[in-house]
């Protein structure tokens, strides 16, 4: 029962103590000694009066939701392609598919821009979205490689031997085994897609406007309620596609049913 | 009886390394097989490609008659039970067994009932593989290879990742299993007694190809080359081109003109209510376990004597002299 204890405790000291006190900051005035605690939902008034703030949400699921996208067809093709098959320049390839973290982001991005203006993809989302997969990507084929190192070739040939064509396989094994593979990588494209300021900007020429572009000018406002207000609106989108992920992936045959589990 | 596979002339290489020798064999409806031979002597190889997870150099498969050579894994209708029960672990033990019969058209709640109690397995049917044993999981492999209904089922060493006790039990139970269902099978083994457990007829797997297939009784009778005689431990090899049965050896001189034989004497054991002696022979660079009499005071060195009237040839055909 100890490491129960334990984990709770890590759980609610990292975890839920931040965001309970990030909610209370939210609704009440700033905490200062001699002053009472007031509560108030200005932050949130002023919040959704910005103009922006509606579109940059938006446009943030749409190119989240995207990045996602590809980051699950590539993640899933090329890690089952590292985990099962064994080919000439395997490591070189490992590695340059991983590569894109080792050189610096912005240097990638102005590399990027001048191909995406060729391209006409320049103060695109679609371009947005493109660039946003330079940092995720590495990260999911890793992600996947594991996952299906982890499923094993055999599994997809004893499937294969009782008769499971390539696309059944998929949807019958090998996704119902990716679940919590894909739940990480989810958040993680979200967050990361979310955070990108400096390459959004660069290649979305400013007339792409997603949730950092508004939330850095509110950064000079030194007002705690009202950043408060905005770091919990920031954590909705990541809610909102782990909410549609995990809808649709309890849609997968044989999915977990809500009294029993799974292993 | 019809013929379930006939394999003819297959190789396979992998590079310049030669795994499986212009095999040719046939095998009718009904009948089962145990194929025995050494670890990594290409055994696992040759199920594979009957399945179709592998695809031979050169030579023909036909299943029922029918070339399945460049025909996909799913379509051959060739169960394979593999080394590990490799369940789908996000499945119950219903759902596994179901799972292949589904996809062949031929699930019916009858037959999965039905298939659950011939493994012994109708209350666990809701488990999952993890709540399993391991005899249970492999056990669960096997109703699950079964309900797909194969024209002719592979095992490639399905016991071997399970205790000896629960082995014993699951060759005996597996054999009847087969039996009662008149299942035509190939069964995979690196172990002698499994091989005769689970065969009518043995194939001795070596160097890619067959050393000799015959029951375990013409085995014994007439071992077909050296490399038979050194794999079995039936037989002391006297030279190249003979051999005579370990039953006919003595440890006394007696009058009937005799072959010696020196060995060291390694270890004694019991077994089967028999004293057992290890014996090393130096110029044969091999161990050799044979019956001692009560009697027998240990020594160091001790003398083999074969009577020459038990000394056979082989056969002509099987020495390279044809």
């Amino acid at each position: 029962m100890r490491p129960k204890l334990y984990f709770r405790l890590i759980t609610a000291l990292f975890f839920i103590f931040p965001i309970v006190l990030l909610l209370l900051q939210s609704i009440t005035t700033p905490w200062r000694t001699r002053e009472g605690i007031n509560i108030q939902l200005e932050s949130f008034t002023v919040l959704w009066s910005d103009p922006n703030l509606w579109t940059a949400t938006v446009w943030s699921i749409i190119i989240g939701a995207v990045v996602l996208l590809f980051n699950l067809f590539i993640g899933l093709t090329a890690g089952k392609a590292l985990a099962f098959y064994s080919f000439k320049g395997r490591s070189l390839i490992e590695a340059l598919l991983l590569s894109p973290l080792l050189i610096p982001l912005l240097a990638v991005a102005i590399g990027l821009h001048l191909f995406m203006i060729r391209l006409d993809l320049a103060d695109t989302w679609l371009g947005v979205a493109l660039v946003h997969l330079v940092p995720t990507v590495p990260y999911t084929i890793k992600i996947f490689h594991h996952a299906y190192s982890q499923i094993g070739r055999p599994l997809l040939e004893q499937a294969e031997n009782l008769g499971a064509s390539v696309s059944h396989q998929f949807f019958t094994v090998e996704l119902p085994l990716l679940k919590n593979a894909i739940r990480s990588v989810t958040f993680l494209t979200i967050v990361i897609s979310l955070s990108q300021y400096a390459i959004t900007a660069i290649i979305g020429g400013g007339s792409v406007i997603t949730m950092p572009m508004i939330f850095f000018p509110f950064l000079n406002s030194a007002n705690p309620p009202l950043m408060a207000a905005l770091s919990i609106w920031f954590a909705v989108p990541p809610l909102v596609m782990y909410i549609a992920v995990e809808a649709l992936l309890s849609l997968a045959p044989y999915s977990p049913t809500f009294w029993r589990n799974r292993t | 009886m019809s013929t379930a596979i006939e394999v003819k002339n297959l190789s396979k290489a992998y590079g310049k390394e030669t795994i499986i020798n212009q095999l040719s064999f046939k095998l009718n409806y009904e009948e089962k097989w145990s194929i025995v031979g050494p670890s990594g002597g290409g055994k696992t190889t040759l199920l594979r490609i009957l399945a179709g997870l592998d695809q031979p150099s050169s030579g023909t498969i036909k299943v029922d008659g029918e070339s399945v050579i460049g025909i996909d894994a799913r379509k051959r209708k060739v169960g394979l039970v593999f080394q590990q029960p490799l369940l789908f672990p996000h499945m119950t033990v219903e759902e596994n067994i179901t799972y292949g019969a589904r996809l062949s058209g031929t699930f019916s709640k009858t037959k999965t009932n039905d298939l659950l109690e011939a493994v012994s397995l109708t209350k666990s049917r809701t488990s999952f593989p993890s709540e399993l044993s391991g005899g249970q999981q492999q056990r669960t492999a096997l109703a699950r290879a079964l309900a797909a209904e194969p024209k002719i089922l592979l095992l490639d060493e399905p016991f071997s990742s399970l205790d000896p006790a629960l082995r014993q039990e699951l060759r005996y139970w597996v054999r009847r299993l087969l039996d009662e269902r008149e299942i035509t099978s190939i069964f995979v083994t690196h172990d002698r007694e499994e091989a005769m457990i689970m065969g009518d007829k043995i194939g001795i797997f070596h160097n890619g190809e067959f050393q000799q297939t015959a029951s375990a009784e013409t085995i014994l009778d007439f071992p077909a080359n050296p490399f038979v005689v050194q794999f079995f431990n039936n037989h002391i090899l006297i030279n190249d081109n003979s051999y005579a049965p370990l039953s006919r050896i003595t440890l006394f001189e007696t009058d009937d003109p005799s072959v010696v034989i020196k060995a060291e004497l390694l270890h004694t054991t019991i077994s089967y209510g028999e004293r057992i002696a290890h014996v090393y022979i130096k110029e044969q660079d091999k161990r050799l376990s044979l019956r001692l009499p009560l009697q027998f005071n240990q020594k160091n060195y001790i003398n083999l004597f074969v009577p020459k009237e038990h000394i056979h040839s082989f056969p002509l055909s099987q020495q390279g002299l044809e």
